[in-house]
């Protein structure tokens, strides 16, 4: 089972791009779970949320203290302490951020993703709402699932010219995301 | 008897249609307004209502004991907080399935002014498809006369007791009828048991408003017992408070106000009290001002019913 | 949870709350009454754009307060309708005197309560105290380990609640936060299989109703004798449902391809020495740690709780007999007692428990984490108890300062 955090701010779309990863893996017959941090919600405000994906059934219904996977929305929280909090080493680090050089570092941080999703969502929807974006890169980077189930979730989520769009997005993502061993 | 006087009760008479499902000797107080209403009613609109009644003076009668009832209606017996929404929950199921229904919610002030006000106005508001009767005796007179929101200025009760501190209510009372009328509803009326034409043609068009959505009347019903005046006084207290203005005779539909019965030259309210021990220690200091606060209010109807232009509200209800 | 080789499905990724409000639309009502309340709001959202689809063919009361909502599916329920609302903590306690009716009135209302804490202070926070509040009220409880069994379950609670022998108003519970904002794969069954599953009902003869012109009513005085009567016959449904719902699960596995086994859910209880007892979305988290332990080879099992009132005494004492050790965790308090309510009620049948000795955790009140972590310190603590050790007999597990004021 994989335990992935997610971090960024308030109408980024950080719930749903948990919940379009959960929906994804259900659809490759393996199992997800997506969750967000309790508390209020409020536009702007920081927005952490959970995602649980395995290959058997999810039973845990608690908070995730130690994340395999990181994945920052918002990248001025990229160094902050909360991201990195409880990393198990081994772990991996998907950074949406206009900067491709690392400038991020963790002692158990063995892999990084960096990816322009604001850029790209920008260009394909015109807006720069990340999410779908970043779903594709998640996909590529963990090597957990294919692009089509991603693709395919998105149904669930858009219709019409967003769902077009959105799907561009996606596989965007997984292609343009670029790997960092470390 | 006069030949008018003879033609005003064959005209009462005519529009009582259905049967009295009430037994004989039923346990109300001599001389009882509500069981005149209680008896009027299906007699006017049919047998065929559900009827649903709270905790209050219309219990013992209008709800069974165990197996045992004292008419022949559909009743639902249920609580004061929730009447308007037990009757919503039964006028939208009959509605679902098809069922032919007049839902008669039938409540005292207390629970249409005080307790059970947020559900009335939200019933109101969502113009839910049935009759809700206010049958106001100016006060809880079922657990021994305390104050309500309808009390007037002066009246004693138990819980507005005379003291050398305070003497009678201090407040003014709610204008229940008018708050029910601002809510735009296809229906609103006031009656009471002196003009029982009156009452009788507002049943009818209640029951035909129901059809496009909420139809209320708030009916004035002296209580007797509670009020202390003699019991063969009921429908004397009813004519006066209708002469004095203390309670004018109007209606409307979709928010539209139109007196159905205008006096042309109102008695003073002291006409009206001087009747009824509940307000006989009040000075004439007191009495001008309960007089100021039925002017007021009349003065206020008055300039509503002569507001220009029909209405052309669109009837709307949630589906 | 037994499931069968699936006959038909389509998983669908939901919340718990979107898990409720299709399976009310599966059931088809014909009144729902809906008033908002955080963290259920989702789910009266969902049935009305389910309505103003068209997909559901029912009236929708979007009442004024949850009191009127209440009011208004009792005498709907009454007058012979099928319906549904729900609510969560302030809005379960607004309408307490409509659920003490109703249930005295035997209205087969259907609800679901998403548990959230009540105090003073204004706790939007996940808790079961809404639902201890409201024990008492005469109706049926039933609660959810996940989003599945929250759909599951209310699909049952009509088969339960409108049972002609039966006939008792349901309420199906779950974690606020935790289960209503979760989003996973929820095998939603098809129309035709849930019309299949509750034809049932249509079979048996008809409930008493409230119809216009009936010379007949509801709500009478009760009085002396006449109550007394009408009391015990409320009493004796709540015992009927035990089996009932026993039967209704069986039915339920064979259309649908799951079972849960009734009123109780026993994990890997056979061999166990140590057994926690615990209800709700824990029950998931006990579970993957009770793994753990079995792998290092530690004896121990959960019970989990489905059903709640009526009391599940036979099928616990049945379950939990001549283990060494009983941990009850409870996310809810029992005021004037120490430990927590299930406890407390469990504590009950003691002698006929064969010796088990019995020890109360708190956990998880005002959205405090049932962790994995706090898991293990229960099931370790219970695992000393079945060794003959000395430990405390109640433990707030995430706030130690209980134990070190010495109160407990």
């Amino acid at each position: 089972m994989s335990e992935v955090r997610f971090h960024g701010r308030g109408g980024q779309g950080v719930v749903t791009t948990s919940k379009i990863l959960a929906n994804a893996f259900a659809r490759t017959g393996q199992f997800g779970a997506s969750f967000p941090m309790f508390g209020f919600e409020r536009r702007g405000a920081p927005v952490t949320a959970f995602g649980r994906f395995s290959d058997k059934p999810v039973r845990e219904k608690t908070q995730i203290y130690n994340p395999d996977i990181i994945v920052v929305l918002d990248p001025s929280q990229r160094n902050s302490a909360a991201v990195f909090l409880g990393l198990l080493p081994g772990g991996m680090m998907l950074l949406n951020d206009s900067d491709n050089t690392i400038n991020v570092s963790h002692d158990n941080l063995r892999k990084l993703g960096i990816i322009n999703a604001n850029k790209i969502a920008q260009e394909e929807i015109g807006l720069s709402i990340p999410n779908t974006v970043v779903v594709g890169a998640f996909a590529r980077m963990s090597g957990l699932l294919d692009i089509e189930p991603c693709c395919e979730a998105l149904q669930d989520y858009f219709s019409g010219k967003k769902l077009a769009a959105n799907i561009v997005c996606a596989r965007r993502g997984f292609e343009e995301v670029e790997l960092f061993d470390l | 008897m006069t030949d008018k006087k003879k033609e005003n009760l064959t005209k009462v008479m005519d529009y009582l249609k259905h049967k009295d499902p009430f037994s004989k000797g039923v346990a109300f107080c001599p001389g009882c307004g509500l069981e005149l209403l209680l008896r009027f009613i299906p007699q006017v609109i049919g047998n065929d209502i559900v009827i649903t009644g709270t905790p209050s003076c219309s219990a013992p009668v209008l709800l069974g004991q165990n197996n045992q009832s004292w008419h022949t209606l559909s009743y639902f017996g249920t609580l004061m907080t929730g009447a308007a929404a037990n009757a919503t929950g039964l006028a939208r199921y009959y509605r679902k399935a098809g069922i032919e229904n007049t839902v008669v919610c039938f409540n005292g002030d207390g629970t249409a002014a005080d307790i059970g006000f947020g559900n009335l106005s939200g019933a109101a508001e969502r113009n839910e498809p049935f009759i809700y009767i206010c049958y106001d005796n100016e006060g809880y007179m079922n657990t021994g006369i305390q104050k309500s929101g309808t009390t007037p200025y002066g009246a004693t009760t138990t819980t507005t007791p005379l003291g050398s501190a305070h003497k009678g209510k201090n407040l003014r009372r709610m204008n229940l009828a008018l708050k029910m009328a601002m809510h735009k509803i296809p229906y609103a009326a006031t009656a009471t048991l002196s003009d029982l034409d009156d009452l009788a043609k507002k049943l009818l068009k209640a029951k035909e408003a129901k059809k496009r959505g909420f139809a209320f009347l708030h009916v004035f019903t002296p209580c007797t017992t509670g009020w202390g005046y003699a019991p063969e006084n009921t429908i004397e207290v009813c004519r006066r408070a209708v002469k004095t203005n203390y309670f004018p005779l109007w209606e409307a539909v979709n928010g539209k106000i139109r007196m159905t019965k205008t006096v042309k030259k109102p008695k003073p309210v002291s006409t009206y009290t001087e009747l009824i021990k509940k307000f006989a220690h009040m000075s004439e200091e007191d009495l001008q001002i309960l007089q100021d606060d039925v002017d007021y209010e009349y003065c206020m109807l008055g300039g509503l019913s002569l507001l220009e232009g029909e209405c052309q509200l669109p009837v709307s209800s949630e589906d | 949870m037994i499931t069968k080789a699936q006959k038909k499905s389509q998983i669908k990724v939901i919340t718990g709350n979107a898990a409720a409000a299709i399976a009310a639309k599966l059931a088809r009502p014909d009144v729902v009454a809906a008033y908002p309340i955080t963290p259920q709001t989702e789910i009266i959202e969902q049935i009305s754009q389910f309505h103003a689809n068209g997909e559901m063919d029912c009236e929708l009361i979007t009442v004024e307060g949850e009191n009127s909502a209440m009011n208004a599916v009792m005498a709907a329920s009454l007058a012979g309708g099928r319906v549904f609302t729900a609510t969560s903590s302030w809005g379960l306690v607004f309408m307490y005197d409509a659920i003490l009716a109703a249930a005295g009135a035997r209205a087969p209302i259907v609800m679901v309560n998403v548990n959230r804490e009540t105090p003073g202070i204004i706790a939007v926070s996940s808790g079961q105290q809404d639902m201890i509040s409201t024990r008492d009220a005469g109706w049926i409880f039933l609660i959810a380990e996940d989003c599945q069994e929250v759909l599951d379950l209310v699909l049952q609670a009509y088969r339960l609640a409108e049972d002609y022998d039966i006939q008792v108003p349901v309420m199906v519970h779950y974690d606020g936060f935790y289960l209503s904002y979760l989003s996973e794969g929820v095998d939603v069954p098809f129309q035709e299989d849930v019309d299949q599953f509750l034809s049932v009902l249509k079979t048996q003869p008809e409930r008493t109703k409230l119809v216009p012109g009936g010379k007949l009513g509801c709500g009478s005085h009760g009085i002396l004798l006449g109550y007394l009567e009408l009391r015990h016959k409320h009493v004796s449904a709540m015992e009927r449902a035990k089996a009932k719902f026993e039967q209704i699960d069986k039915e339920y596995e064979e259309i649908f391809g799951r079972s849960y086994g009734g009123l109780v859910e026993e994990y890997r209880m056979d061999d166990a020495d140590a057994v926690l007892v615990g209800s709700g979305s824990m029950c998931g988290t006990i579970k993957a740690v009770i793994d753990e332990k079995r792998a290092a080879g530690v004896k121990v099992g959960l019970l989990k709780l489905r059903m709640y009132r009526p009391f599940p005494s036979e099928a616990m004492i049945k379950a939990l007999k001549g283990k060494k050790a009983i941990g009850v965790v409870d996310r809810s308090l029992c005021f004037g007692f120490k430990g927590g309510p299930i406890y407390t009620e469990l504590k009950a049948f003691e002698t006929k428990l064969g010796g088990s000795k019995m020890i109360s955790f708190i956990d998880g009140i005002a959205n405090t984490d049932i962790t994995k972590i706090n898991v293990a310190t229960m099931i370790d603590t219970t695992c000393d108890l079945a060794a003959g050790k000395d430990v405390r007999e109640v433990t707030w597990v995430s706030y130690p300062e209980a134990q070190e004021e010495g109160g407990l």
